[in-house]
């Protein structure tokens, strides 16, 4: 008899078998599609994160370097950045007259977790930054409404602020802020310009920050390490400006021949990297958990099939005698096995897509599964019933049909 | 000669100790032929009767079926071999529950390749030859005792096998359905079927034209069905009874 009849024949049993012993069906069902569902899910956060951030890390502006005493990600011998000079401003005018590449320089100081207000109106947790013009065109920041700052702004210390959409919506609402007043640690700024959104990053708000001019900054706030931002116009540019840059600041750092750099040149790049890390381990513990939900499923499975060799040894053995081949029973038993967890895993791919698409709803993670992710959900759990079967099904093929018939 | 079997032997070990089911069978059985088998319980005639059928396998001897020697066929050969020459019809009907007298009827045709309009074709004209031609969409549990051994005789006709191999086909039955069966069994022999009836019945194997005897894993008899059956008077007495 060939495969094909064999096939056609234990499609058709497995069919019927899965009307017939319904409870049973379902408890199968359930236990295959639990895991499936929570492997899709968490897959399909992580899909729609590394999509965000991936656009997100685009508008970061690509053709960038950052200049600072210590890399974006520190691993190991932290102590050793914190021992290097800090850099100064005449290392960056050094920096702005030698560079050929670089079309854009400008100092960049930080502050976290800052309260504004205006009237009776605050918002808390924004980045304030102290910089210079040139740092609208290194992020890439759009001003709808009023100016950016500039570098007169800068040299005058003036006391001015450019804000982020959600600083504005939440200070002011509706109202236009250009040429309205913010308070930040009880001094007042007047507002020239507002940012074009950027959305989020991580779940994390690109529009709570607050720029104020640099030197305003390091009058208020004190002299402090500051960094550099460097942008070319051509990001295929970038090694070469990194080359560039990398030589002017061991000259201007007076850094010795054969002595390693005391200063660190980053890239948006590497952040995307520490990402890489991060998700890559959060894909390993989703994978995990995925897989031992499925293999309870898969052993469940077994068992079910197991019960259902049992069951109908009396009909195995009638089956052999009126000239089913072994192969027939076991083609039998195995679809049966893989169409449950088909089934289980189709319904699983549907909830586990719900789920991601609940959470990308409900929280500001994004959420996003790729068609290829459903199929290979279903044909996934498919394959564990198969493999579970194997052993089920192995055993009711080996069965002496003399035995089988006179089952009781 | 359709059937032919050489010294067949067929040993069991039960723990420690082997069982000699056949102890060294021979026999020939002619096409068209009604022979009983008969013995006592444990005298071996279940053992002949799967090895007769290509259940199970000897442990040594040789056996004809149809001019094949199935002795030394491997386990797939032997379910080729029971769906094509043999129809098998069984003390407890040995029908699936959930399929239909007709859905019963077409499983060999199943596993014999047939397409399914032909299947339904024969299992169809296999009903009606044993009269359920108007049951044929009942389930087991919808059909009495009798009925229920009339769709096995359809199942087991439907492949046109060369033996019809049947286990105490009355054993389950009351006395009158067991006459139907037995008279459906002299039409098929008429017709030109050659059966094989396992029994320990002497009152049914007296109706065979020749009849087998075991006892002890060898055959002690072998002779006219009345002859071989009715050994003693007390069982020619009870025969004449009925």
């Amino acid at each position: 008899m060939s495969l094909r009849v064999d096939l056609l024949e234990g499609g058709r049993i497995a069919v019927r078998t899965l009307g017939v012993n319904r409870l049973r069906t379902v408890l199968t069902l359930t236990a295959i599609g639990i895991g499936v569902a929570t492997l899709l899910a968490i897959l399909g956060i992580i899909q729609g994160l590394n999509g965000a951030f991936a656009r997100q890390l685009a508008s970061l502006g690509t053709a960038s370097l950052n200049i600072a005493r210590r890399p974006y990600v520190v691993t190991g011998d932290w102590w050793k950045y914190r021992n290097r000079k800090q850099l100064t401003l005449a290392q960056m005018h050094g920096l702005m007259q030698q560079s050929r590449l670089a079309t854009a320089v400008t100092p960049e100081v930080n502050e976290d977790s800052r309260e504004l207000t205006s009237g009776d109106q605050s918002v808390s947790a924004v980045d304030l930054v102290g910089t210079m013009a040139d740092f609208q065109k290194i992020w890439g920041y759009e001003v709808p409404k009023g100016r950016f700052l500039t570098d007169a702004d800068s040299e005058s210390e003036r006391q001015v602020m450019v804000i982020g959409s959600d600083v504005a919506d939440q200070l002011f609402g509706p109202r236009n802020p250009v040429g309205e007043t913010v308070r930040l640690d009880n001094r007042p700024y007047r507002v020239v310009g507002v940012l074009a959104k950027k959305g989020q990053i991580l779940g994390q708000s690109m529009d709570l920050v607050a720029l104020i001019p640099f030197n305003t900054f390091l009058q208020i706030y004190g002299k402090r390490d500051f960094q550099i931002d460097v942008a070319t116009d051509d990001a295929d540019q970038l090694d070469q400006l990194e080359d560039e840059v990398t030589g002017i600041m061991r000259r201007v750092r007076s850094v010795p021949p054969g002595e390693p750099d005391d200063f660190s040149v980053n890239r948006t790049q590497q952040i995307a990297e520490t990402y890489k890390q991060l998700t890559s381990a959060l894909y390993g513990v989703a994978l995990g958990v995925g897989l031992i939900t499925l293999l309870v499923g898969g052993i469940g499975i077994m068992n079910i099939m197991l019960v259902s060799v049992r069951e109908r040894t009396r009909e195995i053995g009638i089956r052999r005698a009126l000239g089913a081949r072994r192969r027939t029973i076991v083609v039998q038993f195995l679809l049966e096995a893989s169409l449950v967890s088909a089934v289980g895993g189709a319904i699983g791919t549907a909830i586990g897509l719900g789920t991601a698409k609940v959470v990308s709803l409900v929280t500001s993670l994004a959420a996003a599964v790729q068609p290829l992710t459903v199929l290979g959900g279903i044909l996934f759990a498919a394959a564990v019933g198969l493999i579970f079967g194997i052993w089920p099904a192995a055993r009711a093929a080996q069965l002496d049909p003399v035995e089988a018939l006179r089952y009781e | 000669m359709l059937i032919r079997l050489e010294d067949i032997r067929r040993y069991y070990t039960v723990g420690t100790e082997v069982v000699h089911a056949l102890n060294g069978v021979s026999f020939e059985i002619t096409k068209g032929e009604w022979v009983a088998i008969i013995g006592q319980s444990g005298s071996g005639k279940s053992t002949l009767m799967n090895v007769l059928g290509c259940l199970d396998t000897p442990t040594s001897g040789r056996y004809w079926l149809n001019g094949k020697d199935v002795s030394g066929m491997v386990d797939n050969e032997l379910a080729d071999i029971r769906n094509r020459e043999i129809g098998f019809i069984f003390q407890t009907f040995q029908l699936l529950p959930r399929e239909t007298a007709l859905g019963n009827v077409e499983l060999p045709l199943i596993y014999r390749g047939l397409r399914a309009r032909d299947r339904r074709e024969r299992a169809r004209a296999a009903l009606d030859q044993v009269g359920l031609a108007n049951r044929v969409t009942h389930r087991p549990n919808e059909l009495s005792g009798g009925q229920r051994q009339r769709v096995a005789i359809a199942r087991a006709l439907v492949t046109e096998p060369s033996l019809l191999l049947a286990d105490e086909p009355t054993g389950n039955l009351d006395s009158a359905t067991g006459q139907e069966i037995i008279g459906l069994f002299e039409q098929l022999h008429r017709a030109g079927h050659t059966i094989c009836l396992v029994t320990h019945e002497p009152t049914l194997a007296a109706r065979c034209p020749r009849a087998i005897r075991l006892s002890d894993g060898v055959i002690v008899n072998d002779g006219p069905g009345r002859d071989v059956a009715l050994e003693n008077r007390a069982e020619r007495a009870r025969a004449a009874a009925t």
